[in-house]
């Protein structure tokens, strides 16, 4: 699974190519004035490693920047999680592999069974993972066993040791489908964790509204917040699951499996952003880590514009908002405290999708050095990277 | 060749029959105005027939598991193989109806759909698999020591989707014809003859059509097979190794199944930016006709090549692989539809045609040809956003046989 150097030279080759072919529909081109933001200065794009493991796992989902080192891990070493397995059904991946970018080697960190006791519907590992600092990793579960909704069994989260075998799993009522990248306040001993759960009661893709043509919308998608306590050495243990944002929206679709709140970034005054991907806008939750309640579906920071199907959502160093299309190749950066979309930029043009990119973006995280940014690409199953 | 009256008694004699054609009613072609389909391929010769021969327009690829326990049971039916090879690639029935009819109350060694048809310029190619020298551990024919160190198992490559039912075997046969029904009349034979000795594991049929003179085009829409082995000896032929594999050539076949509903829906200028070949023409990017040389080095006022780093062309040119060629003998294929779970965004799934190609090529050392050419295709070929290897299996094709010999025969020795 090892990238080479000529191969990353000639992908960078094909984006500058591609992307100059499709400069009509650059949005914010950088001029001479000083950077708006993080993304216009990220131009080089390489294929660091194909995510495919050895059994055919594909589709990467999550990225993770491991902050310490623990068992096999080394701290910045890059984990992927595969959302598919060798059918190419969604919901049915249960592989994680692990990029170390000091070696440039890629190894397989974990490869669950499909079937775990306590995960209700099977393995389908999602974008809600997270590595806290005492080496533990968190993982979410979306299973199916058809690669759509009509099959979707109750989720879970597993907890897995930093030698990639479980230790925990955690499901429940609050614990249906965790989907979209997590959010962590992470104090060592203690942490909270932030998850949408989507697919509260999501038919299958063929049902539709009578109104509008399309999948039914069910108004009942949440984040949880999972506090957590964790003894030395052991594994984490949950002390209150809230429920601080409800009533939000999910929709099942045959291609894209299920829309609905997806990724969450925890700003630094406490406030939580979701990515609402059925009304493609993003939502604040005040007062994330502290509050008892649900503030119910939010306030709207910013929807539509550049933004369609936002799936994942960072926190970037400038303190912007980073949010992955769904349907077309481009992250968008955001400013969550002026509400004002900045511009959107192309990390995937491939043609072979309709508007280019679409469905191929989904897992980002930011560089440990904050210069560049980590994408999945799922058209070619790779981890890539954008630098300036 | 053409299957004069003369070369047909030749064969026919060899094999102490008086029959001439398949069926009673079936008339030697005149030397005069042979049509393709009236034409023979040699038998017999230094290397199998089906090779290097001028490319059928039909085949009929069949893998066999061998179910036999005793060496001396295998070699007794390659020799059967053989004597039945040698009839049908002749144009004959494996069985002769004497006096024009059969009796009535036997049952007959052929089952007669060729009669009146044909030798249709029939090949069969015969390879044995790494279960023949070793299966499940154990060295079931005392041939463990004979794999040549050039047959090493196919690796797993990125993207590989494999289907057990259409993967690996311990014998093929490769059936080439211009008619399909001769061809797949052939495997039939054969797998009947094996019965007890051998069973069929996996079949594909395979097609290719164009007009005389023109490239095929693949179900892509592109010319396939432009680019051919510029030298066998040395490309194709296995020259080292053991004595059976002389004149020998490894084959690697795929079951490539394409997202035809997917590509068709690409422009035209993104589909040959993928292939790196003009779509109508044949010609490569920036040139103008078929077989003008590939620009590899071309690049464009930004410095980006003309020919995408990505495109099929390019990586699989010998010039990016350390010189390598394979001499390739592909047809596609079409097995209706079937329902599918698309391998890329947007995970489009439904009925959509089972169709592609069936990959297939000759090499004289796989470790330096297909092996590290598709290792490094399956990770950045552009086309691989439309295609899936679903099957296939590498096989060692021994060298040709003399008339009294059997095919394989070196192997036992």
């Amino acid at each position: 699974m090892n990238q080479s150097s000529a191969f990353a030279r000639s992908f960078s080759c094909k984006v500058a190519a591609l992307l100059s072919a499709l400069a009509v529909l650059q949005i914010g081109a950088a001029g001479a004035n000083p950077p708006q933001g993080l993304l216009e200065v990220l131009h080089r794009h390489t294929l660091l490693t194909s995510t495919v493991t050895d059994n055919g796992d594909l589709n990467p989902y999550a990225i993770v920047v491991a902050p310490v080192s623990a068992g096999r891990i080394k701290a910045d070493d890059v984990l992927v999680d595969n959302f598919n397995n060798v059918s190419n059904l969604q919901g049915t991946g249960t592989t994680i592999i692990d990029y170390s970018p000091a070696t440039k080697k890629t190894t397989l960190f974990a490869k669950l069974p499909q079937n775990v006791a306590g995960c209700p519907g099977g393995v389908g590992l999602s974008t809600a993972m997270i590595m806290l600092k005492s080496g533990w990793i968190v993982v979410g579960s979306t299973p199916s066993t058809d690669g759509t909704t009509r099959t979707k069994g109750d989720g879970c989260l597993f907890v897995l040791d930093p030698n990639g075998n479980v230790v925990a799993t955690w499901a429940g009522p609050n614990i249906v489908d965790p989907w979209g990248n997590m959010a962590v306040a992470d104090n060592g001993t203690t942490a909270s964790l932030f998850v949408s759960m989507a697919g509260f009661d999501v038919p299958a893709p063929t049902v539709k509204d009578p109104a509008t043509g399309a999948a039914v919308i069910v108004r009942k998608a949440t984040v949880l917040r999972i506090d957590l306590a964790i003894p030395e050495g052991k594994p984490p243990t949950i002390v209150r699951e809230t429920v601080i944002a409800s009533g939000l929206p999910q929709q099942a679709d045959l291609d894209n499996f299920l829309f609905g709140p997806t990724g969450v970034a925890l700003g630094p005054d406490g406030t939580l952003y979701v990515s609402n991907a059925v009304e493609s806008s993003i939502v604040k939750i005040p007062d994330a880590v502290t509050r008892t309640t649900s503030a119910g579906t939010g306030t709207v920071v910013t929807s539509k514009g550049l933004i369609t199907d936002p799936l994942s959502l960072i926190m970037a160093p400038n303190g912007h908002l980073l949010s992955t299309n769904g349907l077309n190749g481009q992250v968008v950066e955001i400013d969550p405290v002026a509400g004002k979309q900045i511009y959107a930029q192309w990390l995937d043009v491939d043609q072979a999708q309709t508007p280019p990119g679409n469905g191929d973006l989904f897992g980002i995280a930011i560089k440990p050095d904050g210069t560049g940014l980590y994408y999945v690409e799922d058209d070619t199953n790779f981890l890539a990277e954008a630098t300036p | 060749m053409s299957l004069t009256r003369g070369r047909l008694l030749g064969a026919a004699g060899a094999l102490g029959t008086a029959a001439l054609a398949r069926g009673a009613a079936a008339a030697v072609p005149s030397a005069t105005s042979p049509s393709a389909s009236n034409l023979s391929e040699p038998f017999y010769g230094r290397h199998q027939a089906g090779i290097l021969t001028p490319q059928q327009s039909h085949t009929y690829f069949a893998a066999f598991d061998l179910t036999a326990a005793k060496r001396s049971d295998l070699i007794a039916m390659l020799q059967t193989w053989t004597d039945a090879a040698a009839r049908l690639t002749a144009g004959l029935p494996v069985q002769p109806a004497g006096g024009g009819s059969y009796d009535a109350k036997k049952i007959v060694l052929d089952s007669g759909e060729a009669t009146d048809l044909p030798a249709a310029r029939l090949t069969l190619t015969f390879g044995f698999g790494p279960g023949v020298f070793v299966k499940d551990g154990t060295d079931r024919y005392g041939l463990a020591a004979k794999r040549p160190a050039a047959f090493v198992d196919l690796p797993r490559f990125n993207g590989d989707q494999m289907i057990e039912g259409k993967t690996g075997g311990d014998l093929s046969v490769q059936a080439c014809a211009d008619d399909p029904q001769v061809a797949f009349h052939a495997i039939r034979q054969l797998a009947r003859l094996a019965d007890g000795v051998a069973q069929l594991r996996w079949v594909q049929a395979g097609f290719r059509s164009a007009e005389t003179g023109e490239t095929p085009r693949n179900l892509m829409g592109f010319k396939d097979g432009t680019q051919t082995v510029s030298n066998p000896d040395h490309f194709v032929w296995a020259a080292d190794g053991p004595r059976w594999m002389r004149g020998g050539s490894y084959l690697v076949a795929r079951r490539i199944r394409i997202a035809l509903e997917h590509w068709d829906r690409m422009n035209v200028a993104f589909q040959e930016q993928t292939i790196g070949r003009q779509k109508v023409s044949g010609a490569p990017l920036g040139m103008t006709h078929e077989f003008d040389q590939l620009p590899l080095a071309a690049t464009d006022k930004d410095g980006n090549s003309i020919i995408p780093d990505t495109a099929h062309v390019r990586v699989a040119n010998a010039s990016t692989n350390d010189g390598a060629q394979i001499l390739r003998r592909g047809y596609s294929y079409n097995d209706g539809v079937s329902f599918v779970a698309e391998r890329w965004p947007p995970w489009r799934q439904g009925m959509e045609y089972d169709a592609g190609l069936l990959f297939v090529c000759y090499q004289s050392d796989p470790r330096t040809a297909f092996i590290p050419m598709f290792d490094k295709m399956s990770k950045i070929d552009m086309l691989n956003q439309f295609a899936t290897h679903t099957g296939g299996g590498m096989f060692a094709c021994p060298g040709g046989i003399s008339q009294g010999e059997y095919v394989g025969q070196d192997l036992f020795a």
